[in-house]
């Protein structure tokens, strides 16, 4: 596939001079984009294994203190009763002042402040229980009590996150598209430009596949080029953006830090440029050059 | 394939020629060229020389009659046997068509480049041929250096490097003096000696003359006569009264 000498005097003519440029452009979108989607699908998942297989049990504050432990104590029993479920467990005032603690400038709730209590139930994975009849039995029995499976916030969070999946992978697909579009003309050019060196070349013997190796050549060696510098362009972005959002980003947000998986994805981004733009001379160059007797 | 067809490189029957959807430039054209034989097909300038030379080395198909080369059928052999037929046929073009991009050397390299030669191989005959030429001391320079004749000798350098069974030249003297042209035809003689078939178009009839080779005359697009070489007597007339050459 790689030539050691051009018959074609590819790189001399101006054609393709902003090839790379364009493909550096298009390589570091599909970088943002790649990254974008791969963090989302990062934070799904970890929303998911975090909040699946789980759901919590919230009983509004009674009158007294006593009656609010009592109702407490009835909602762990009815729990820790239904098959299915492997822990019930409350959660202390403190750990529930902690929570909302983020939400409130001083740093302290006001002591008049009554919370309601919460309580974490975990499912055994391998147990199918019914949620519904579950979460009625606990507001029929004890007043106040309201069971969240989280389904609702979950379902919100899938269909988020993988509509921005489907966004990132149109984005890069659209970009393969542009890229595409950029080798084609510029090959054209190239064809229009050396057509007599061409014909000379195919009425001396060569075969299209002679001819069109020429061209891939070239092309793949510009994707290789502006895709490496649209990598690199990448990689400082999504360093930058990490950098912004700085440790406390906690787990709501998703990670767009360069982990593995992400400098996997962006390594192969100029392999596949230059794979799209080797293919798409190839196929220019063979159709153009079948017009030729 | 019969004992005819192998003696037969070229063979034309019935042949018309247009360009796109222009008129003919060729009509009713019927030839045949012996392996080993040696041809000057001449005319005056526009009478078609050039649009049938084409037709002989696979630049362009006939739009009407048969056109054999090495004895197979152009219009019903395959696409991808092309190349093969087009790699026993030398050509050196009117306008020399060099690439100045590329050394002397890797001009007349190219047809072996394209035919896959090994690069050893390539750079001795390349050598050798360009010796032949005399211009074994202008291997790597540029064309846009030379002048039209060492233009031409390398453009026949090259023509010739792939050991062509049919040599086809394109108005080899038009742009080098009598003397370059002579010598030219002289090189193509003595590859036609060791079995190259050699046709040579040219409107210069005081060269043809000095040379007893085979004329085909061709006027309007169609060929008026056919001379043969070893005498200056008429073998075959189309359409007219003979004249001698």
């Amino acid at each position: 596939m790689w030539q050691r000498r051009f018959d074609l005097p590819l790189g001399a003519d101006g054609t393709t001079r902003f090839v790379p440029w364009l493909i550096a452009v298009m390589v570091y979108l599909a970088a943002l984009a790649l990254a974008a989607g791969m963090a989302t699908a990062d934070a799904a998942s970890r929303w998911n294994a975090g909040l699946a297989g789980t759901a919590t049990v919230e009983i509004a504050p009674a009158s007294d203190r006593a009656t609010t432990d009592e109702r407490v104590g009835d909602a762990l029993a009815i729990l820790r009763a239904t098959p299915g479920v492997i822990a019930a467990t409350p959660i202390s005032e403190a750990e529930v002042a902690e929570l909302l603690a983020p939400w409130v400038t001083t740093g302290e709730l006001p002591s008049e402040l009554t919370l309601p209590r919460l309580i974490d139930v975990r499912f055994d994975p391998g147990t199918a229980v019914d949620l519904r009849t579950l979460g009625a039995k606990l507001s029929a029995l004890i007043p106040g009590a309201r069971l969240d499976d989280h389904g609702t916030w979950l379902q919100r969070l899938r269909a988020l996150g993988t509509s921005v999946q489907i966004a990132a992978a149109l984005v890069v697909a659209l970009i393969a598209g542009a890229s595409a579009a950029t080798v084609i003309f510029a090959t054209s050019a190239g064809l229009a430009i050396h057509r007599e060196v061409i014909e000379l070349m195919h009425w001396i013997g060569a075969r299209d596949a002679y001819v069109a190796r020429q061209f891939q050549s070239h092309a793949m060696s510009l994707a290789l080029r502006g895709g490496v510098a649209g990598v690199l362009m990448g990689a400082a972005t999504l360093a930058g953006f990490r950098a912004l959002m700085g440790p406390s980003q906690g787990s709501l947000l998703p990670d767009v830090g360069l982990g593995p998986a992400t400098w996997a994805a962006l390594a192969i981004l100029p392999l596949a440029a230059a794979g799209i733009a080797t293919l798409t001379a190839k196929a220019t160059v063979l159709r153009a050059l079948r017009r030729l007797p | 394939m019969n004992q005819t067809a192998q003696t037969e490189v070229v063979r034309l029957d019935g042949v018309a020629m247009r360009y796109a959807t222009g008129p003919e430039v060729l009509r009713n054209i019927d030839f045949r060229l012996d392996a080993g034989s040696y041809h000057f097909l001449s005319g005056p300038s526009g009478a078609g020389k050039t649009s049938l030379l084409r037709l002989m080395y696979l630049a362009h198909r006939a739009s009407s009659g048969t056109v054999r080369v090495f004895g197979h059928d152009i219009a019903s052999s395959p696409r991808r046997s092309l190349p093969g037929l087009r790699r026993r046929i030398g050509v050196v073009f009117q306008d020399f068509r060099l690439l100045d991009h590329l050394s002397v050397r890797d001009n007349v390299a190219l047809p072996l480049r394209i035919a896959g030669v090994d690069e050893p191989v390539i750079q001795s005959h390349v050598a050798e041929l360009l010796n032949w030429v005399g211009l074994g001391n202008q291997l790597e320079s540029k064309p846009t250096t030379l002048s039209d004749g060492e233009k031409q000798r390398v453009a026949i350098a090259r023509a010739v490097i792939g050991r062509p069974s049919l040599l086809i030249a394109d108005e080899p003297t038009a742009r080098v003096d009598e003397t370059q042209g002579v010598r030219i035809l002289r090189l193509f003689e003595e590859l036609n000696r060791i079995g190259t078939t050699v046709v040579v178009a040219t409107h210069d009839q005081h060269l043809v003359d000095r040379f007893h080779h085979r004329v085909l005359r061709l006027e309007d697009g169609r060929i008026t006569l056919e001379r043969d070489g070893r005498a200056p007597a008429l073998t075959r007339e189309a359409g007219r009264v003979a004249t001698p050459l």
